[in-house]
């Protein structure tokens, strides 16, 4: 049964789109050249709030090579934003900002015309000649001075099932009554997503009902959804095209006004029309992780068993969209405890709207609670590894079952050891290396371990190579080349002869590729699909060679795009014989795939554990990560190579997030600040060690038949307070507000 | 971006002269920071004068002075031998500054030129005197953690960027200058300019003016020099505050000192009285200490940058450590 | 539809004052490849719009991945734009077009420099080397070849600005250990954080020994 570790899944395997990347031949969504094409610049508000008294145009329009200047003053009507015009019950939670629909402002930054040029020049400049006049309302955008404002997230009011809602088992303030008790507060900043690839479209209106997209998502199938929708238009109308994503951590999970603008445009010039916003448009206009404050009650009896956790998070969000995140899931399942509560806000503020950042809230959850835990831990004068193993949990307490599994153990006490956590002082500041003084960290990470729906079409074709397509997209983790070695493991056929073909909405439905659960979801219809194909194999089978007749599939052996009898393995026949044989010039078959209900039985999450030792300069507060370990119970890992990446990647993310990114505003004019790539601090190679990982490799069979997990969240989540504890550690400093700049340790 | 005039300049006469004959004309040499102010419409020239190809980029040693024309590219000049040999604290300076591609596209010229960073100077939505005279100072009550703690003004509290120019000021340079008049040569602590009421104006250089390169003595600090960044990340990022260091020290006694900051005042500052007071004294901690704090005379800090009234005073110790070898 | 704020692009445009005056100023500059005489009598014969722009351009020569290239741009025109809107040379990337994130490196005359903040016409008689002039036919750069190994990069966006910048690293004589590495790739910014994977790579090159 155990077929999971033999040469093709987990091979490090080449990434099989490596050479396009490699060559500059990969093509993302600004370099399809389309005859005729014209170039769109978005010229943004300067205000946070009121209403757009005019624009005037004129001057832009007389620029040369200006084709237009669209604004709610002359855009053409959305056709499906009439329909719910006046909707009897608003929609819960507000929806998208709506691109030149009318004349209202919510936040600063945002779109409120697009000039259209022949040429990209022409339109920046242009753009710049577009004079916005505003009847300016006062503004709301500072969270600490609102914060008293938070409510409660409208999807609570209408279900208050609602996984958000308030939390409490046992008491759920119950650790007051603790021996050994702390209260702390910690923030959060909001952080911007910032993947490298600034976020482009082509539109191109191929007819008047008929529209194509080049565009920088996350799923090519809610976004031909939503542009059908916005359209009124047949959805099989709608091509989105994603064929290679920039990166994206989260932000291609909505779609932004810049897209609409793009698309509105297209039709009002009736050419194609390229938009890719700048750098700080990127701040402002396709979410952000929201700022969020949390307050965390932890309370611990004198052997250090935990006695309750009352964890509370405010988050911010926009005006006119409602975003929630599971910000506090974790602390209702990670740790044994007899009281736990958790309470989660919202705080609406005069901003655009956020969107999950890369370990979404959890990642911001796992900074409190893994700061709090090392806190007590150390009030407690426990060593903090102990402290978790001590509070370990062999059951899931929140949803009362079984964990489908749990490595978490095994985790830890690898990288503790990789670590070399021996050598750590309980006492802060115990250690020095020449001027610097030397601390280690740890934090822990997880995830939900989610399986969605999706379909898989595979194509044999006579010369024996095989074409599968999913409207999936790959926004990095090399989605393709997992798919390649699942399909070559589950057909038998090597992974040279395969191809992946995806980020094209004509494929086969596949979900967002987000929260880890890409391969769960596209990687069980593959093997769905590779099941349905060899029974179609087999059928044919008996025409070649009467010896496969009657068989089941289980009878018969399928390798290196042969069938051979398992019992007997000089009986075989080559597919592409099989095909021959029928006159055939390829094999389609398509099939879905669902999660089954069984997998209700168990609770389902991935689990990482990160090891931090920094080096702090005393005198000048410079911080030195100066080696990360990183463990990860993700069950199966289809690729080694591509896995271990996916982890430095998250690491280097908490890196950031613990040391350096901030998007400050300055709330007299609820505007970014820190808003390009010289303000706001990104980790460089300088700032990235050498980092180990482990994975435990174990297959999960109850989540998907692969066995695997997901692993893009856990490693991110856990790896700032690491980082953060390590620094503690090291100083006997304590920064419950990210980011760890030097000046907050002078 | 405005659409602009293009010439190309193969003489410096030819290029002053395009100059002098319409205001709204600026030189273009590495173009790391014009092009970038320009896309942002920050600066619009309507002529451009593209100087990259004039014969200013040697670099040469005479008469017991480094000649470095403004032309030579940052990278060249940091890997440059006899600037690695006679100012090593140049070179680290250069090589703190920007990255490599940076580095390999901007110009000696350029590095003493380029503008502020300060937030609202580069949004042209924001109030900002240097970018629109007359629209008030946005970082004086704004986010001002990069800023000034030193020779600011009401108008404008924004910092000169520049590593290369802090270990100028140290090392006594001096800027040659061309313009229709001739040419000057201007000390480097009187090059750039404090804010005032015309935070507009960076430096002193005339209008029209060509900057042809400069000059760096020969000094006894090639063994005990430290150029010091405190940033926010590792590397490529402007510093918090930086520390040029340079000691000349015989038998554990200083006999020379020179030490200049960044990032604390909107020219790169010199501190000459704590200069002073390290002359004569033994190689310790506290006679840096001592100096850190006549450094800090007259230092105030804004609402998000008063720590850099003890990260300042720490670096200096540090680099003046650094550079006396005590660590 | 309304069209108020939509040209009419038949009629080519009323003219305007800025632009007769610009053609004016044209003429009576020097160094740029404008016969004043024609400028001069575009403007005030009020010529069709597309020879005024046609004006604005200037001559270019440039050698890029080996082949010649004769162009006619706008001055404003960065090397970086040119290489992806009109050579379609799209390898090159734009990550932040500021110079804070080095996807646009590319090299001229063998040196590493950002696209974005180069305007094009200073190149004018240099010879330019994107991601896409490295391999030989099939045959990868052994850098290509080390970044696939190592698995350099995620997203792959900000790859060719790495790859270019890694060559030159090692040109320069900046690849001697990884920390050394570390500092001078540290203007390429690589947002999936691969950077492990490409020093990795990049030691692998230098100490092959290969001529890169």
């Amino acid at each position: 049964m155990n077929r999971f570790f033999d040469k093709v899944i987990g091979d490090p395997m080449n990434r099989v789109d490596g050479k396009l990347k490699v060559t500059g031949a990969a093509r993302y969504s600004a370099e399809y050249q389309l005859p005729n094409i014209s170039y769109g610049v978005i010229v943004s508000s300067t205000i946070a709030k009121g209403r757009i008294r005019s624009v005037d145009a004129k001057a832009a329009l007389r620029s040369p090579g200006v084709i237009a200047v669209i604004s709610h003053e002359n855009a053409i009507r959305v056709p499906g934003w009439a329909d719910n015009e006046h909707p009897t019950e608003p929609p819960t939670g507000g929806r998208p900002l709506r691109a030149f629909h009318n004349n209202r402002v919510y936040s600063n930054g945002q779109p409120i015309a697009i000039v259209v040029a022949d040429t990209y020049e022409r339109a920046r400049h242009a753009a710049m000649l577009v004079k916005i006049e505003y009847d300016t309302d006062k503004h709301e955008t500072n969270f600490e001075a609102n914060k008293g404002k938070a409510v409660v997230p409208a999807v609570v009011k209408k279900n208050p099932k609602s996984g958000l809602a308030d939390y409490e088992r046992g008491q759920a303030e119950g650790y007051k009554t603790a021996a050994v008790k702390l209260e702390l507060e910690y923030v959060h900043p909001t952080e911007v997503h910032n993947p490298m690839e600034l976020q482009a479209i082509t539109a191109h209106w191929e007819a008047d009902d008929k529209l194509i997209v080049y565009d920088k998502v996350q799923g090519t199938k809610p976004t031909q959804q939503a542009f059908a929708n916005e359209w009124k238009i047949p959805v099989q109308n709608v091509k989105v095209i994603s064929e290679f994503v920039g990166g994206a951590f989260g932000n291609g999970l909505h779609n932004w006004p810049h897209e609409t603008a793009a698309i509105i445009a297209a039709k009002m010039v009736k050419r194609p029309v390229k938009l890719m916003l700048t750098r700080e448009q990127m701040f402002f206009m396709v979410g952000y992780r929201p700022y969020t404050w949390q307050k965390i009650g932890i309370g611990a009896d004198k052997d250090g068993k935990l006695t309750g956790i009352y964890h509370e998070a405010i988050g911010q969000t926009s005006s006119y969209e409602e975003f929630t995140e599971s910000t506090l899931q974790q602390t209702r399942m990670m740790y044994t405890s007899p009281n736990i509560g958790t309470k989660y806000r919202l705080l609406p503020l005069d901003v655009s709207t956020p969107i999950w950042m890369r370990g979404p809230g959890e990642a911001t959850g796992a900074f409190a609670l893994e700061s709090a835990m090392d806190e007590i831990a150390f009030a407690l004068n426990i060593d903090p590894v102990q402290f978790r193993l001590m509070n370990h949990t062999d059951t899931d307490p929140d949803k009362n079952l079984p964990w489908s599994t749990k490595y978490l153990k095994e985790c830890i006490q690898v990288g503790a050891e990789k670590i070399g956590w021996s050598k750590r002082s309980l006492k802060p500041a115990g250690v020095r290396s020449g001027e610097w003084l030397v601390g280690y960290g740890m934090g822990v990470g997880t995830f939900g371990a989610h399986r969605g729906a999706a379909a898989v079409r595979a194509k044999l074709l006579a010369n024996g190579t095989v074409v599968f397509q999913s409207a999936v997209t790959d926004i990095g983790p090399g989605t393709g080349t997992a798919m390649v070695q699942i399909a070559s493991e589950h057909l038998g056929v090597s992974p040279d002869k395969i191809t992946f073909q995806l980020g094209n909405s004509d494929f086969p439905q596949a979900p967002n590729q987000g929260g880890s659960a890409t391969v769960a979801t596209v990687g069980s219809a593959v093997v769905a699909t590779c099941k349905a194909m060899k029974e179609k194999l087999l059928g044919m089978a008996p025409a070649a060679d009467k010896r496969f007749a009657g068989l089941k599939v289980e009878d018969v052996t399928f390798d290196k795009g042969y069938l051979s009898l398992s019992r007997s393995p000089s009986v075989k026949v080559a597919f592409t014989d099989l095909l021959k044989k029928q006159n055939l010039s390829e094999l389609d078959v398509l099939q879905d795939s669902k999660p089954n209900q069984e997998a209700n039985k168990y609770s389902k999450y991935s689990f990482s554990v990160h090891f931090a030792e920094v080096h702090v300069h005393p005198a000048t507060g410079q911080v030195r990560v100066k080696k990360v370990v990183t463990c990860a119970d993700a069950g199966t890992i289809v690729n080694k190579k591509t896995a271990a990446n996916q982890m430095i990647g998250g690491v280097t993310g908490g890196i950031g997030m613990a040391l350096q990114e901030e998007a400050v505003m300055d709330h007299r004019f609820g505007r970014y600040v820190t808003k390009d790539f010289g303000d706001y601090h990104v980790p460089v190679h300088a700032d990235v060690p050498p980092i180990e990982v482990y994975f435990v490799n174990k297959p999960d069979y109850i989540v998907d038949p692969m066995g695997t997990k997901g692993l893009g969240e856990i490693a991110i989540i856990g790896v700032a307070p690491a980082i953060t504890n390590a620094i503690f550690n090291a100083t006997g400093k304590r920064i419950r507000e990210l980011p760890v700049t030097p000046d907050k340790l002078i | 971006m405005i659409q602009f005039q293009y010439t190309r300049a193969t003489e410096a006469r030819m290029a002053l002269d395009a100059i002098s004959k319409d205001q709204s004309s600026m030189f273009i040499a590495g173009g790391t920071n014009l092009v970038d102010l320009m896309k942002r419409g920050i600066v619009t020239p309507e002529r451009i004068v593209d100087i990259s190809r004039l014969p200013l980029n040697k670099i040469s040693y005479e008469g017991k002075v480094l000649k470095i024309g403004s032309l030579a590219l940052n990278s060249t000049v940091a890997e440059n031998k006899l600037v690695q040999h006679k100012h090593p604290l140049l070179a680290q300076a250069l090589n703190a500054g920007a990255s490599a591609q940076i580095r390999n596209m901007a110009t000696v010229g350029g590095n003493i030129l380029q503008r502020t960073r300060c937030h609202y100077f580069y949004d042209t939505s924001l109030p900002c005197n240097k970018r629109e005279p007359g629209t008030g100072c946005g970082a004086l009550e704004g986010f001002n953690r990069m800023h000034a703690i030193f020779g600011f003004s009401d108008k404008c509290i924004a910092v000169h960027p520049s590593d290369m120019s802090v270990a100028l000021l140290a090392l006594d340079a001096t800027v040659l200058v061309e313009g229709s008049k001739g040419q000057r040569r201007i000390p480097f602590g009187d090059f750039h300019r404090l804010p005032g009421d015309k935070p507009e104006i960076d430096t002193n250089l005339l209008p029209g003016e060509l900057i042809l390169g400069v000059e760096v003595p020969d000094n006894g600090f090639a063994k005990n020099s430290h150029y010091l960044k405190v940033r926010d990340r590792a590397s490529y990022a402007f510093a918090l505050v930086s520390v040029a260091a340079a000691l000349q020290i015989e038998k554990k006694v200083i006999k020379d000192a020179r030490i200049a900051l960044g990032g604390v005042a909107h020219k790169p500052w010199r501190l000459a009285e704590a200069e002073r007071s390290l002359i004569g004294k033994p190689v310790s901690e506290a006679s840096f200490q001592q100096a850190a704090l006549l450094a800090m005379q007259g230092a105030k800090g804004f609402k998000h940058n008063e720590f850099k009234l003890k990260l300042a005073p720490n670096s200096i110790v540090q680099a003046l450590k650094v550079a006396s070898r005590m660590v | 539809m309304d069209k108020s704020n939509l040209k009419n692009q038949q009629s080519g445009e009323p003219r305007n004052e800025s632009r007769r005056g610009f053609l004016k100023q044209s003429a009576v500059l020097t160094g740029v490849a404008l016969t004043p005489a024609v400028a001069l009598k575009a403007a005030e014969n009020q010529w069709d719009e597309k020879l005024a722009e046609a004006l604005e351009k200037i001559p270019l020569k440039l050698e890029v991945n080996g082949v010649s290239k004769s162009l006619m741009v706008e001055p404003r025109v960065t090397l970086l734009d040119l290489l992806r809107e009109q050579l379609h040379l799209t390898g090159t990337k734009k990550g932040c077009d500021y110079g804070q994130c080095g996807a646009c490196t590319v090299h001229v005359n063998g040196n590493r420099v950002l696209s974005c903040l180069t305007l094009a016409v200073m190149q004018d008689g240099q010879k330019i080397t994107t991601i896409e002039g490295l391999a030989e036919g099939e045959k990868l750069h052994p850098m290509q070849d080390a970044f696939l190994k190592h698995d350099g990069f995620q997203c792959g966006y900000c790859t060719p600005g790495q790859i270019m910048s890694a060559i030159a690293c090692i040109r320069e004589g900046h690849a001697d250990s990884a920390e050394e590495i570390r500092e001078y790739m540290s203007g390429n910014i690589c947002r999936c954080g691969a950077y492990p994977n490409i020093v990795d790579a990049i030691v692998e090159v230098k100490n092959g020994g290969k001529k890169v």
